[in-house]
């Protein structure tokens, strides 16, 4: 082989561990799926041996009332949970962004919740919510205001609070990143022009964090759809499917029901869901991207 | 091996084989743990326990059991996995082993086996496919067997000069009664948790009331008056139970129990070993035991585990030999001493059995009337079963109308039996 | 980023009320559930919320006792495999952790480093792929692995994996410690090559071409150029990548079998409904939870890094 080859071939052999690996254990499998999605599969047959059944599964799903009330289970906490974290987490950002002794502690304490794993986080607030030993309950009494069915009635709420409790330092950290590199010429500016501290806020502040922003708040949501773990230790998607969420109906239809068929047209509705979401932020990162290379080439114009 | 060794014990041609068994995470097993170095020591057959929760040992079995060679050479199933098991074709027929004279103790006495659990738990072919009868033959042998029983607070209920209840309307009235003088205290806790939980609450007042499930035609029958009627009283007793009773599991139930907070239980016989235990229970000695109060007819759960030899086993003779003393009248009787659940006419009236745990003769009584038909066992229970219990649930914690829940059951049952193939003579 | 030398802007002191106050409520279920794994299930139920107790080590030999060198008293028999678990979440994470790195890092060097036909396609599809919850993985990895991706027993391979390592069957994936690695590097891969892309990025050019001039070939390059300027990047890499595979429950408890559980599995099915004993639960919890916590208050500066660099990037 010629130096050249060698050359020509480089990245490939760079690229070839990762591209293996990705394209068995990942691009495969979805492939995999996809395939037996139109199949009435069973855990105990290899798919070989599955009857083909066409759109058969995706039809008794979007025939199937539980199917729907899972997925309003799923959209109502994921946009809950966004919606909050997001409010709560710039909100924090904004008000604590100055020079303030134990910030430091601050942020390490806030990264804690997202570092420990979701299994124990579910047994923490299981605990926590527990109707009689718990300690929200607990309090409650003892201030005289009678206890609360948290994992019951209000059993959606009560997992929404423990992902906000969990997640909100993510909004947070990566705002508070955000604002710290804002221009400090824009800021300076304000301020000699005498905005208020809501002024700058508003008009210059956020306006400038947006692109961060918008970013963020599609991670999270993503991420808010792949969450199971907590849900599943605090409630098992009860009481009735109030916290069914899909990625729990998923595994339970395809552990406890043994419908890998049904299971596999689930995870693909899913799946298309996070992929719109997907398609809308890496669209919106190319237009920042051609925002930017717009600006920088109007600059270099007015500079020649 | 030496040839005077070889006559020396029935176990001698198994010495130092390891078996792998699959138990499930539950008292009675928690016993079994503790006799099980005794059978090691007997025997010279090392066994290894793979313990897992109920749920999660199906899945495993499930995927264990479908391979050509499987792990395990002894398996523990829930009653309704039966049906699942033998129609895949994958358990031993016991017949073959209780023939074999090498393996077969002529001393095991199955006759004392209880009869309805043998029948609930270990045959299949019989009537209506999963029960006894002239055509069924046997799989599993019932270990752990459990009934519905009522406990009460003898405390709470001499203090306000309380009866026992005896049947059903007494049952209600009492249950709602309590919270009244006893403020803060729950009339019964029962479990009442979405899936698995809600149903087999339900279940357990359906048999009495004379409800079912299907009628002899397999068509739902859920939904006509007396499932109503049972799926009312479950609401009414979580309605007058503890607070939180709504999303009960079993270990809810039983603590709530335990930790005082309710004057009855009524469920499993298994708990008997926890309400006993002063490191667990504040309720030592404060608790008296009845029948499960009768509804028209006398109908307590038949409940509990078998243990079968998977066609796919590896170690089957040595397994049927574990089997074998497990469930033998001394297997029993430890295990019972243990904090088990014996499955033996004769380990209920041992006097050793009684002089350590005194409810063990009522329990034997209530066992004579576990009814093995309170929930049928076909392969798509699983699903009818998961369909029940979130229904429930809606009508526990959201205010779902009762029949209204029960009618889309129902309905949905059909459909899964039409598509089992459960009408095809009709 | 806060500079060690500032010198702080006196603030009204409501602020420092909030950081306390938002401190006390990240940490404070932590705390709980350290203080209730030293208490017995007797105190915990009986609700004693106070901190007057007698803090005993019982739950944690409960966890721990098929490690532990000596006898309990208090255990008939050893339930809890907590310590093979805790062997086998070790053996998993580590190794996943490492080769994802190795193998990520190659990855974005070559995305970063060389324009190559195809490139992208592979960086677009691994931005994709990043979205893919591990709930949708399960149903095909389940099958595939129990079912697929096997040795035959027959064939001269199986005979030697079987003659070795025993066990029954045919050889497959599932079940085995490298099924689980496999989808955990899988999983972690692309989130690593994106993060380490930004900072391969900002490795000036100049230095490779002057390694380069000194006849070092690509490799030589890679490994002791880049390699050594992209310390703070692989470490935040590692971190996620530890902490995903430290922490996952879904795939593995779909994936393993008796030898092979790791610590989320146990947890999981410690809660099961006969006797949820909050104190052990609270232990082992605690035990799965420190890796992280340590981690957290050692290295939280990558992790900010980490964090804003694969969020900023998309």
């Amino acid at each position: 082989m010629s130096y050249s080859t060698i050359n020509r071939l480089t990245p490939y052999i760079f690229l070839a561990p990762a591209l293996v690996i990705m394209v068995i254990a990942l691009l495969y499998p979805l492939g995999y799926m996809v395939f037996g999605s139109f199949r009435d599969w069973d855990p105990s047959q290899s798919i070989g041996e599955t009857s083909f059944i066409g759109l058969g599964n995706y039809i008794s799903l979007w025939n199937d009332p539980n199917f729907h009330e899972s997925l309003i289970v799923t959209l109502k906490f994921a946009i809950t949970v966004v919606f909050v974290e997001m409010i709560v987490g710039v909100g924090l950002a904004l008000l604590l962004d100055r020079n303030l002794r134990g910030m430091s502690v601050l942020r390490t304490m806030f990264i804690l919740p997202m570092m420990i794993a979701p299994v124990v986080v579910g047994l923490i607030w299981r605990y926590m919510y527990h109707p009689s030993i718990g300690i929200f309950n607990q309090t409650l009494e003892k201030i005289g205001l009678g206890s609360v069915d948290w994992l019951g009635q209000h059993a959606l709420l009560s997992v929404i609070i423990a992902d906000i409790w969990q997640w909100t330092p993510f909004i947070f950290i990566l705002s508070l990143a955000a604002l710290q590199s804002l221009p400090r010429s824009a800021l300076e500016a304000a301020r000699i022009d005498g905005a208020s501290g809501w002024q700058q806020i508003i008009y210059i502040k956020i306006p400038l964090m947006m692109p961060v922003l918008i970013v963020t708040c599609l991670l999270r949501l993503i991420d808010a759809f792949k969450v199971l773990e907590v849900i599943l230790v605090m409630t098992e998607g009860g009481p009735g499917l109030s916290t069914e969420i899909l990625a729990l109906r998923i595994s339970r239809t395809a552990t406890e029901f043994r419908e890998l068929g049904v299971a596999a047209a689930m995870s693909n509705y899913l799946l298309m869901l996070l992929l719109i979401l997907t398609i809308i932020m890496l669209a919106f990162n190319k237009l920042q991207e051609m925002k930017a290379e717009r600006q920088r080439r109007a600059v270099e114009a007015e500079k020649g | 091996m030496l040839a005077t060794q070889a006559f020396a014990s029935p176990y001698d041609a198994y010495k130092g084989t390891t078996l792998v068994v699959n138990f499930p995470a539950h008292p009675h097993y928690n016993a079994v743990m503790k006799i099980l170095p005794e059978f090691t020591k007997e025997t010279g057959i090392e066994v290894e326990v793979d313990q897992l929760p109920y749920l999660k040992m199906r899945e495993r079995q499930t995927l264990e059991l479908g391979q050509d060679e499987g792990d395990y050479d002894l398996i523990a199933y829930v009653v309704f996995s039966k049906a699942d098991y033998v129609y895949a074709d994958q358990l031993e027929n016991l017949a073959r082993y209780f023939m074999n004279p090498k393996l077969a103790d002529p001393n095991y006495d199955a006759d004392d086996l209880i009869d309805g659990y043998v029948y609930n738990i270990g045959f299949a072919g019989g009537n209506k496919g999963y029960l006894e009868g002239k055509t069924g033959s046997l799989f599993g042998v019932p270990y752990g067997s459990e009934t519905s029983i009522l406990g009460y607070r003898k405390d709470i209920f001499d203090k306000h000069g309380l009866k026992v209840p005896t049947n059903y309307d007494e049952l209600l009235e009492t249950a709602c009664k309590i919270p009244q003088l006893e403020p803060g205290m729950g009339g019964l806790s029962s479990r009442a948790a979405s899936g698995h939980h809600a149903s087999h609450a339900f279940l357990l007042h359906l048999a009495p009331l004379g409800g079912r499930i299907f009628d002899d035609q397999w068509n739902p029958i859920i939904n006509n008056a007396e499932g109503i009627k049972a799926a009312n009283a479950l609401k009414t007793i979580v309605d007058c139970g503890p607070k939180g009773a709504a999303t009960f599991g079993f270990g809810e139930a039983l603590g709530s129990f335990l930790n005082g907070d309710t004057a009855m239980f009524l469920d499993t016989t298994v708990v008997a070993g926890q309400i006993n235990d002063p490191k667990k229970s504040k309720v030592v000695g404060k608790v008296g035991w009845a029948m499960h109060p009768m509804g028209v007819r006398r109908g307590s759960q038949t409940g509990g585990f078998g243990i079968g030899i998977p066609k796919n086993a590896a170690n089957k003779e040595a397994a049927f030999l574990l089997m074998q003393w497990l469930t033998s009248k001394k297997g029993d009787k430890l295990v019972a001493l243990a904090g088990g659940n014996p499955s033996r006419f004769s380990t209920h009236d041992d006097a050793d059995v009684n002089k350590k745990f005194p409810h063990m003769r009522t329990f034997g009584e209530a066992l004579k009337h576990a009814d093995p038909d309170w929930r049928p066992i076909i392969p798509v229970w699983g699903k009818i079963n998961a369909d029940i219990g979130t229904s429930l649930s809606k009508v526990l914690t959201e205010g779902l109308d009762t029949k209204v829940a029960l009618d889309g059951v129902a309905e949905r049952t059909r459909k899964i039996m039409q598509e089992a193939g459960y009408y095809t003579w009709q | 980023m806060a500079h060690p030398d500032t010198t702080y802007e006196r603030q009204h002191p409501a602020f420092y009320a909030v950081i306390f106050t938002l401190v006390f409520m990240s940490v404070g279920p932590i705390a709980l559930m350290f203080i209730n794994s030293f208490k017995l299930d007797v105190d915990i139920i009986s609700g004693t919320t106070g901190l007057l107790f007698l803090p005993t080590i019982q739950n944690y030999e409960t966890a721990l006792c098929d490690i532990l060198p000596y006898e309990l008293d208090h255990l008939d028999y050893c339930s809890l495999k907590f310590g093979g678990a805790f062997i086998n979440s070790i053996i998993i994470t580590l190794i996943s952790t490492v080769l994802t790195l190795i193998i990520g890092c190659m990855a974005a060097y070559a995305l970063v480093r060389f324009r190559f036909m195809g490139r992208d396609t592979v960086s677009g599809t691994t931005l994709m792929v990043r979205m893919v919850p591990p709930a949708v993985l399960l149903v095909p990895v389940f099958g595939l692995w129990n079912n697929e991706f096997c040795i035959g027993r027959e064939t001269w391979v199986g005979e030697i994996i079987r003659d070795t390592f025993g066990g029954r069957g045919d050889v497959c994936l599932a079940g085995t410690h490298s099924g689980i690695i496999l989808v955990y590097i899988a999983m972690n891969l692309p989130f690593v090559i994106w993060i380490l892309q930004s900072f391969i990025v900002q490795v000036p050019r100049q230095l490779e071409e002057a390694a380069r001039m000194d006849g070092a070939g690509s490799f030589q390059v890679f490994f002791k150029v880049v390699l050594p300027l992209i310390k703070p990047g692989l470490a935040a890499a590692a971190i996620f990548t530890f902490r995903i595979a430290w922490n996952e429950y879904l795939l593995a408890s779909a994936l393993s079998d008796r030898d092979t559980k790791t610590v989320p599995i146990l947890i999981v099915n410690n809660m099961s409904e006969f006797n949820v004993e909050w104190g052990v639960i609270m232990a082992t919890g605690m035990l799965l939870a420190i890796p992280p916590i340590i981690f957290t208050l050692f290295a939280s500066r990558q992790i900010i890094t980490g964090m804003t660099a694969g969020a900023v990037k998309g």
